[in-house]
C-alpha cells in the first residue's frame, strides 16, 4: 500500500510544490529588488494566490492556451515560460521573453499557449474566446483559460465573453481568482451580484467556488472543468477565493487592508505551508525532499536574478523594429 | 476574365476565394449571415446590406453570426488570430469600435511589438465608413486617422471594385491586423474585375489621372469626387494628377512625392476631419520632405470640424465636394500664375 | 416577551462542483434573500415580533434588510424586528457554526430556520444544541432538508415557537451519526457517512463511484437525493424509527444498484453486504486509509495507525415537525380569527 492518498503521484505532487515555490521565491525577490529601485515601471506581484495558478496550469499543455492579467507572473511560471527570460524581462534586458518590449505585464510566450500577461483588465476574455474557437475548428481538444481578477469580473468585456463562450459552447474556462481587492477597493463594495456562481448561472454556465489556499480543491475542481470542456462540454466558472499578500503594486501601503490582515494570513492562510504540511503529514512527501525542491528553486531564483542584472540592454535598433510582420 | 461586378460583390467575392483556398479563413460578425435561430431562413440577410450573402451556403459554419457583442467577438476573433486563425470580422460599422476599441488598440496592434516579436496577429476587421447615406453622426463617420495613428494595425480603403478585391485578399494573406474601410456610398459602384484571386500589395498608391500641374491625394470614396475635380479643370486646362493612396497604413510616400516633385502643387481631399487627420499627414510630410518643390501652399479639403449631420442638406454640405476640391486647385494654381 | 426565532441562511451553500460533474442546481443570493423574506412574513402572520439572523458578508443580509425597508416604506409591518448576531465574518463554515453555538446560548432562541442543504443543517446540528431546526433546502444535496415551499416552513415554526402547538407534536427527533478520529471530540453527519479510497478533501463532494466503500445511514429513504440513495433503494429506514443501516460496497460486487447519489448523476454502485445499523453501537471502518464523507462531503482522512469510530445516536437533536404542526393548525383553527359555525 502506497503512503500516497493524493490523487497526484510523488513526481506530480513535488512538481505542483515546485511551481508554487518557483512562483513564491519569484515574487518575494522582486518585492526585494523592487525595492531596491533596480527594476523599472512597476509589479503586480501574485505572492498568495500559488495554489490557483498551479492546481489549474497542471492539467494544461502546450496546446491549451491562457490569457493571463498584470498580476501574471504566476500564470507563465505554471504555463512553463523560462524563469530566467521572465526576470531578464522584467528587468528590461534583450534577453527577457519579450526582448525588453513587454516588461512585466506583458510577459507572453505563444509557444507555451502563455498568450500574454495583460495590462488591460479584462481583456484576456474576449482573446480566450478566440483561442478556443480557433481550437475548436482544429479540433484538436484544446481548451482556454481566462483568468481575471474579483476587479476585472464586473468588465463588460467579461461579461461579454461568458455570454459568446456559451452560445457557441467553446472550451473555455473563467477562472476568477477572487482575492478580495480591485486594487484598493473591497469586492463587497464593487460586485453587485454577491457570488460569481450566480454570475456564470446568469449566462447559464456552470460555475464552482473553491477554496483558492488548497492546492488539491482548486486541482480537482479545475480538472472536472476543463475535462468538460475538453470533451465537448462547453465553458464553466471556476471561483478560486484567494489572498494576495502583498499590495495591488509595489509601493502601495495597503492602508486599506485591516490591521494584520497579512499576519494573519501569511501564517494560516499559506497555500505552500498548507501543501507541503499535507503531504508530509501524509506520509506522501518527506520533509527532506521539500526542502531540496527549497533549496533548488532559491538557487534558480539567484541565477535569474543575477543573469538578469548582468544581461545586455536592447539596443536601441529595438526601438523600430517588430511593430509589423512586414511593412 | 474580367466582367463588370460591384464592389460588394467584390467583397464577397474575395471572403469566397481565400475561405477557399485557406481553411483557417473564418468570418464572423453581426448578422453576416442573418437569422441565426431565428424561424425564418438562414442566409436571410448575409450582412447588414448583403455583403456576404450567398458564402454560408458555400461554407456552412466557418461563418458565424454574433451576438451583439463587439468587444467579444471582435476580441475573439483578434485572439483565434494569435492562435493561428485568419478571421475576417465585421464590424458593421466603423463607428461601432467605439465599444471595441481596447480590442484592436491594446490587444491586436501592440502582441506582436509588446511580445518581443513572437506574436502574429492575422486578423481582418472589416467595417463601412463614410457618409453619404442618411445614416447620421453614429454611422457616418470616417475615422480612418484614429486607425492610422496606430502602430501595428494596417489601413485599408479601397475606391473602386477591382481594388476591392485585390485589397481584400491581400488583407487576409497578410500577416498583420488589418482595418479594411468599405465606403458604403461605393458598395453599387462596377469596375472590371477579373474572376480569378489577384491581390494588390499594400502600400502602392494608385495614380488614377495622370495630369502635370498639380497632384491631387485621395482615398475612398472622395478619389471619385477628386476626379471630377479633374475633369472640370481639365477644361480651364488645369492638368491634374489624380492618387488614390489605397492603403494608409502602409502609406505610398514615394509616390505621392514623386507626382508633387513634378507637379510643384498638392491638394488632398480627405473624408474625415481636418484635426489631425490623413490631409494633415500627406500636407505635413510633403511640406518636410518636399518644400523645395512646393510652388503654393498645400491645401487640405475636409469634412468640416463637425460630426456628420443627419438632414440631406447638411450632410451633401459635410462632403468634400469636386467643386470644393476644384476651388483648391485654383488656390495653388492663382499664386503661380500671379507669380 | 415573546420567543425569537433565529434565521441562519448558508449563503455559500450550493457552489461545489457538484453543479459541473452534475448540473446541480445554484440558488441564487437573491433568491435565497425572498425565502428569508417569505419565512419572515409567515412568522409575523403567527405573532413572532423578533427574529436574529446569522450575518454575512455576500449578500443575502443586504438583499433581506432592502426588503424590509421597501415593505417599511410603503406602511406594511408585515416582518418581525431583525436583528444580527454580534459575531464577525469569516465567509466559512465556521460562521455557521458559531451562529448556531450564539443562538443555542442566548436562551430565547424558540427555534432557528436554516437555509441550505445537508452540509449546513449538519454546521447547525453541531451547535444548537436543543433549539429545534426547520430547515429549507437551499444547498446542492438536500436530503436532510425537507422541500416544501418557505412560507409554509415559517408558518409552522412560527406557531410552534409561539406555543401554539404542543412540544410533543411540534418538534420531532432525530438521529446523527457521530465519527471519531483517535478519540478526538465527534464530528456529525445528519444523513450518511461514507468512507471512500480518496485520501485528500479536494473539491469535497463526491462523485467518483470507484471510491465508494462503505456508507453508515441514519435513514434510508428511497426518494432521498445523495449517497443515502444507495441505502434507501435496499432497505428503507424511515427517520423516526431506531437505528439506521450500513452498506458495505465495492466496485466489483455483483448486486448492482442505480443510484442517484447526487442531484442528477444516477450511477452505478456494486453492493456487497447491509445490515442494521443499531443505536449505541461502534462501528471500525473496513478500509484502512481513506476519507470519510460526512453527508455527502469528504471532511476528514484518516491513515491506516488512526482509530476511526462510528455510532448512531438516537434522538439526537430536534427539528420542526412541519406536516404535524399544520395539521394540528388545521385541527384546532390556529390560523382562523372568528369562531366557524359547524356544520
Amino acid at each position: 500500500m502506497t503512503n500516497n492518498p493524493f490523487p497526484l503521484s510523488k513526481d506530480e505532487l513535488l512538481a505542483a510544490y515546485r511551481t508554487m515555490r518557483t512562483i513564491r521565491d519569484f515574487e518575494e525577490r522582486l518585492h526585494v529588488e523592487f525595492a531596491k529601485g533596480d527594476i523599472p515601471g512597476f509589479v503586480h506581484l501574485y505572492a498568495g494566490e500559488e495554489a490557483c495558478a498551479a492546481g489549474i496550469m497542471m492539467h494544461l499543455t502546450d496546446i491549451d492556451r491562457i490569457a493571463s492579467t498584470h498580476r501574471g507572473h504566476g500564470h507563465c511560471i505554471a504555463k512553463g515560460v523560462d524563469v530566467h527570460e521572465m526576470m531578464a524581462e522584467i528587468y528590461g534586458k534583450s534577453t527577457g521573453a519579450c526582448r525588453g518590449k513587454g516588461g512585466s505585464m506583458h510577459i507572453a510566450d505563444l509557444s507555451k499557449g502563455m498568450m500574454g500577461a495583460n495590462g488591460i483588465l479584462g481583456a484576456g476574455a474576449p482573446l480566450i474566446c478566440g483561442a478556443g474557437l480557433a481550437a475548436k475548428f482544429r479540433g484538436d481538444g484544446g481548451v482556454g483559460i481566462t483568468f481575471f481578477g474579483d476587479g476585472a469580473s464586473n468588465q463588460g468585456t467579461v461579461l461579454e465573453s461568458m455570454n459568446l463562450a456559451a452560445i457557441w459552447n467553446l472550451p473555455v474556462i473563467f477562472v476568477v481568482e477572487n482575492n478580495g481587492y480591485a486594487e484598493s477597493t473591497s469586492v463587497e463594495y464593487a460586485t453587485a451580484v454577491d457570488s460569481y456562481v450566480d454570475r456564470a448561472a446568469g449566462f447559464g454556465l456552470p460555475g464552482v467556488t473553491v477554496d483558492g489556499t488548497d492546492f488539491f480543491a482548486v486541482h480537482e475542481a479545475a480538472g472536472e472543468v476543463i475535462r468538460r470542456a475538453r470533451e465537448g462540454g462547453g465553458p464553466a466558472l471556476l471561483e478560486c477565493k484567494t489572498i494576495r499578500f502583498f499590495g495591488h503594486f509595489e509601493g502601495d501601503a495597503q492602508t486599506y487592508k485591516a490591521k494584520g490582515e497579512n499576519d494573519y494570513n501569511r501564517e494560516n492562510r499559506d497555500c505552500l505551508r498548507i501543501f507541503a504540511n499535507r503531504v508530509t503529514s501524509a506520509g506522501a512527501v518527506s520533509e527532506a525532499e521539500i526542502s531540496l525542491v527549497d533549496r533548488e528553486v532559491a538557487a534558480l531564483i539567484d541565477a535569474a536574478v543575477e543573469s538578469a542584472k548582468g544581461a545586455p540592454l536592447p539596443s536601441p535598433r529595438e526601438l523600430l523594429t517588430d511593430v509589423y510582420v512586414a511593412y | 476574365m474580367a466582367r463588370k461586378i460591384s464592389y460588394k460583390q467584390a467583397i464577397n467575392e474575395a471572403l469566397d476565394l481565400e475561405m477557399r483556398r485557406d481553411p483557417t479563413v473564418i468570418v464572423l460578425g453581426e448578422d453576416i449571415v442573418g437569422g441565426a435561430g431565428a424561424p425564418g431562413e438562414l442566409d436571410a440577410w448575409g450582412g447588414v446590406l448583403g455583403v456576404t450573402k450567398g458564402l454560408h451556403a458555400k461554407h456552412g459554419n466557418r461563418l458565424m453570426d454574433t451576438p451583439l457583442s463587439e468587444s467579444a467577438y471582435i476580441g475573439a476573433a483578434i485572439g483565434a488570430a494569435a492562435c493561428g486563425m485568419r478571421p475576417v470580422a465585421e464590424l458593421m460599422f466603423l463607428d461601432f469600435m467605439g465599444v471595441c476599441f481596447d480590442q484592436i488598440l491594446n490587444q491586436a496592434a501592440k502582441f506582436k511589438y509588446m511580445f518581443g516579436g513572437k506574436a502574429k496577429t492575422p486578423v481582418v476587421i472589416r467595417a463601412m465608413v463614410g457618409a453619404g447615406f442618411r445614416a447620421a453622426a453614429q454611422h457616418s463617420q470616417m475615422l480612418t486617422p484614429l486607425f492610422t495613428h496606430v502602430p501595428g494595425l494596417k489601413v485599408v480603403c479601397p475606391s473602386n471594385a477591382y481594388d476591392a478585391k485585390g485589397l481584400l485578399i491581400q488583407s487576409i494573406r497578410d500577416d498583420d491586423p488589418v482595418i479594411f474601410c468599405e465606403h458604403k456610398a461605393l458598395y453599387g459602384s462596377e469596375a472590371d474585375v477579373p474572376e480569378e484571386s489577384y491581390a494588390i500589395p499594400f502600400g502602392e498608391a494608385n495614380i488614377v489621372r495622370e495630369g502635370k500641374d498639380v497632384t491631387i491625394v485621395s482615398y475612398g470614396l472622395t478619389v471619385h469626387r477628386a476626379l471630377d475635380a479633374a475633369e472640370k479643370l481639365a477644361k480651364t486646362g488645369v492638368q491634374a494628377e489624380v492618387i488614390d493612396l489605397r492603403t494608409l497604413s502602409p502609406i505610398d510616400w514615394d509616390t505621392v512625392i514623386e507626382s508633387v516633385e513634378n507637379t510643384g502643387r498638392l491638394v488632398v481631399v480627405d473624408e474625415a476631419n481636418p484635426r489631425c487627420s490623413i490631409a494633415g499627414d500627406v500636407a505635413a510630410h510633403v511640406a518636410q520632405n518636399a518644400f523645395g518643390a512646393l510652388k503654393a501652399a498645400p491645401q487640405m479639403v475636409t469634412a468640416p470640424h463637425t460630426p456628420v449631420p443627419f438632414s440631406p442638406v447638411l450632410e451633401d454640405l459635410y462632403i468634400p465636394s469636386a467643386d470644393a476640391i476644384a476651388a483648391a486647385v485654383t488656390k495653388t494654381t492663382a499664386r503661380a500664375l500671379a507669380a | 416577551m415573546t420567543p425569537k426565532v433565529g434565521i441562519i441562511a448558508n449563503p455559500i451553500s450550493a457552489r461545489d462542483i457538484r453543479r459541473v460533474v452534475a448540473s446541480a442546481n445554484s440558488v441564487q443570493i437573491a433568491d435565497r434573500a425572498n425565502i428569508v423574506l417569505r419565512a419572515l412574513a409567515a412568522l409575523r402572520a403567527c405573532g413572532v415580533e423578533e427574529a436574529v439572523m446569522m450575518p454575512e458578508r455576500a449578500g443575502i443580509a443586504g438583499h433581506v434588510l432592502r426588503g424590509i425597508e421597501r415593505a417599511r416604506a410603503h406602511g406594511e409591518d408585515r416582518f418581525p424586528r431583525l436583528s444580527f448576531l454580534p459575531m464577525p465574518v469569516t465567509g466559512t463554515v465556521e460562521d455557521t457554526r458559531r451562529a448556531a453555538r450564539l443562538m443555542a446560548a442566548a436562551g430565547d432562541i424558540a427555534a432557528i430556520i436554516v437555509l441550505g442543504g445537508d452540509g449546513t443543517h449538519r454546521a447547525v446540528v453541531g451547535g444548537c444544541g436543543s433549539v429545534p431546526v426547520a430547515g429549507i433546502s437551499t444547498g446542492t444535496n438536500n436530503a436532510f432538508p425537507e422541500h416544501r415551499e418557505p412560507t409554509i416552513t415559517g408558518l409552522a415554526t412560527g406557531l410552534a415557537a409561539m406555543g401554539l402547538v404542543p412540544a410533543r407534536i411540534a418538534f420531532a427527533d432525530n438521529k446523527k451519526i457521530e465519527v471519531s478520529l483517535d478519540g478526538a471530540p465527534p464530528e456529525i453527519a445528519l444523513v450518511d457517512v461514507a468512507i471512500v479510497t480518496d485520501r485528500f478533501v479536494g473539491a469535497r463532494a463526491l462523485w467518483r463511484t470507484e471510491t465508494f466503500r462503505e456508507l453508515y445511514v441514519t435513514f434510508a429513504d428511497p426518494e432521498v437525493i445523495g449517497m443515502a440513495a444507495i441505502a434507501g433503494l435496499i432497505e428503507p429506514v424511515s427517520r423516526t424509527e431506531a437505528g439506521g443501516l450500513a452498506v458495505t460496497l465495492a466496485p466489483t460486487a455483483a448486486t448492482r444498484v442505480r443510484a442517484p447519489i447526487a442531484p442528477g448523476l444516477v450511477e452505478e454502485i456494486g453492493i456487497e453486504s447491509w445490515r442494521r445499523l443499531p443505536a449505541g453501537a461502534v462501528l471500525t471502518p473496513a478500509l484502512a486509509a481513506g476519507a470519510i464523507a460526512l453527508d455527502g462531503e469528504r471532511e476528514l482522512f484518516f491513515d491506516p495507525h488512526q482509530q476511526v469510530e462510528i455510532r448512531l445516536v438516537d434522538r439526537a437533536f430536534h427539528t420542526v415537525d412541519v406536516a404535524a404542526v399544520m395539521r394540528f393548525a388545521a385541527r384546532e383553527h390556529l390560523l382562523v380569527d372568528r369562531p366557524l359555525v359547524d356544520a
